[in-house]
């Protein structure tokens, strides 16, 4: 099992983030999150996801997904964005294991189901 | 007010660069709900002092969908009567997590200043830097300067500045449904804009239930029709004002979302970029976000073609001008002649109901009838009330207009679930009432 997401559907509301971080800290934050919007290329309106799985980094870019192994050289010219960087201090999908009534909270909170759980 | 709250307000008198906080009581929340309701409140009793309110709703900020909204509440430079704006894209969420639900701008600064209030800090800075520049400039300014891309703001450019009628507050880069002259208000208090960060958390009482409740409520909202749209000329036909699709379609780039609302508001205009480009542009400057539904229309109506119309709209947020000011009231119908005139405005752009609710929004449903006969009085009548209530819970206001789903009575559940407070209806009409005399 586990979550892909497509950045093309992606409205960036950031929904996603929240529901992530409520299952962390059974509060309303966005710090605790490892599934986080990017959206510091505002002006270029370039956004998608980015989510920080045990072992892997997935960017969901409009373009198609990127995964890379956490620890490998990233490619310079393909950088994610500054918020990327706490990403890798941050816990790792579990795929809200403890919410039994859910599943993914980032998956039951998408209002656009760019984010679904998958065999 | 321990719960969806920061329990603070913030006091600023720029006049003698003095920052106080105060305790956001339970009281107040039981007598006012939140967001318009408590920064009316909060203009009126710092009303000798010509303040600038800003706020978050009481939902805002949460898992209820489109909790997305702040407020600035002051007098009106164009109007000369008591306001509401509604602040947008992300920077309405930012306000809560920076540390505080309120926001009291008193006074006037002596030189140029800005506001830099994150994690629950609060600085007066000065704004020699980016006094000057115009909008786009002044945040990207700040953003290096802290070294964060996601600094949110609200800024104004040269327009504020020589304190223009006209002057639109900003949100970082992009137009902002202030038709109130608010950026003027800021000018004349010599406070070039506030930038926005924080991480907080905010605590609910009753979590599991809100957010039970809050997915509930999003799977309702989500079997509505309406959702398979997406983006500002939907809307405008959805109205029945203009149809903007065929014109816009060759330079729509993308739609996004103010945070988790389910309909996309903002287009992405390109018109120094191919619309079609999947990946990251490498242009800096390729285009336009934009939510004005009838700044579009009137361009339209004037003549442009959608890429002068973009980039009007591009100029109008670097200089911090409202941009259906800019047509309609200079009566220009080229991109050179409408930038010249920025300066020279005159006349006044009409207001829909009491005036006190930005007319960015429609004065009527969108998508959905709400049960209306179509009667114009019964309309401006609902709509106000539905923008009341989108400002005292922080709902974003276009969506409120759109989704029947998203009603008063979900709003006070949710309400009462994350506070442990009973607001019931009666208090939610006398909150109105009171919002809206």
């Amino acid at each position: 099992m586990g979550i892909t997401i497509d950045a093309l559907k992606c409205t960036n509301c950031m929904a996603c983030e929240m529901a992530c971080s409520y299952h962390r800290d059974d509060g309303f934050a966005f710090l605790s999150a490892c599934i986080v919007a990017y959206r510091a290329r505002e002006k270029q309106d370039y956004f998608g996801v980015m989510l920080k799985e045990e072992e892997n980094l997935v960017v969901a870019r409009p373009e198609g997904l990127e995964i890379s192994r956490i620890g490998e050289e990233q490619d310079p010219d393909k950088e994610a964005d500054a918020s990327a960087k706490p990403m890798l201090l941050r816990e790792g999908c579990d795929l809200c294991e403890d919410m039994d009534d859910y599943g993914p909270m980032c998956v039951a909170f998408c209002p656009q189901d760019a984010i679904t759980l998958v065999d | 007010m321990e719960y969806l709250s920061t329990e603070k307000i913030l006091i600023i008198d720029l006049a003698s660069s003095a920052v106080e906080e105060e305790e956001l009581e339970e009281s107040l929340v039981s007598e006012k709900i939140g967001g318009i309701g408590i920064t009316k409140y909060l203009y009126e009793k710092f009303e000798n002092d010509d303040p600038i309110v800003i706020g978050c709703g009481l939902l805002t900020g949460t898992t209820y969908p489109a909790s997305a909204s702040g407020v600035i509440t002051a007098k009106s430079p164009a109007t000369g009567k008591l306001a509401h704006c509604p602040i947008t894209y992300k920077v309405g969420v930012e306000i809560k997590f920076s540390g505080f639900d309120y926001i009291v701008i008193k006074g006037s600064a002596a030189t140029p200043s800005y506001l830099w209030i994150h994690d629950g800090v609060a600085d007066i800075c000065d704004a020699a830097d980016i006094w000057g520049k115009d909008v786009w400039e002044s945040t990207e300014f700040l953003r290096e300067l802290v070294g964060d891309d996601l600094l949110q703001t609200i800024m104004i450019g040269p327009a504020g500045e020589k304190q223009s009628d006209y002057a639109q507050v900003c949100y970082n880069h992009w137009n902002s449904p202030d038709r109130f002259g608010f950026g003027k208000a800021f000018g004349t208090k010599n406070l070039k804009g506030v930038a926005f960060r924080g991480m907080g958390l905010i605590e609910c009482a009753d979590v599991e239930d809100y957010v039970s409740r809050s997915l509930e409520i999003l799977k309702e909202v989500k079997a509505n029709d309406f959702l398979s749209k997406q983006g500002i000329a939907e809307l405008a036909s959805a109205i029945g004002e203009e149809n903007l699709t065929d014109w816009l379609a060759p330079i729509t780039h993308r739609h996004s979302a103010d945070y988790f609302t389910p309909y996309a508001t903002i287009t992405a205009l390109f018109m120094d970029e191919d619309p079609k480009i999947v990946e990251e542009t490498k242009v800096a400057e390729p285009g336009i976000l934009t939510s004005d539904i009838y700044a579009l229309i009137a361009l339209k109506k004037a003549g442009f073609s959608a890429e002068d119309a973009g980039r009007l709209l591009r100029e109008t947020a670097k200089y911090g001008i409202d941009p259906l000011a800019v047509v309609e009231l200079s009566g220009k119908t080229s991109l050179d002649d409408c930038t010249a005139a920025f300066d020279g405005l005159s006349g006044s752009l009409a207001l829909k109901g009491k005036g006190i609710f930005s007319s960015w929004c429609p004065a009527r449903p969108i998508f959905n009838d709400f049960g209306l006969s179509g009667d114009d009085a019964e309309a401006i009548a609902w709509w106000e009330r539905r923008q009341a209530v989108a400002g005292i819970f922080g709902i974003q206001p276009l969506f409120a207009l759109m989704c029947p789903e998203l009603s008063e009575e979900n709003m006070l559940e949710l309400a009462s679930l994350g506070t442990e407070i009973d607001l019931d209806q009666d208090l939610l009409d006398a909150v109105v009432a009171y919002v809206c005399d």
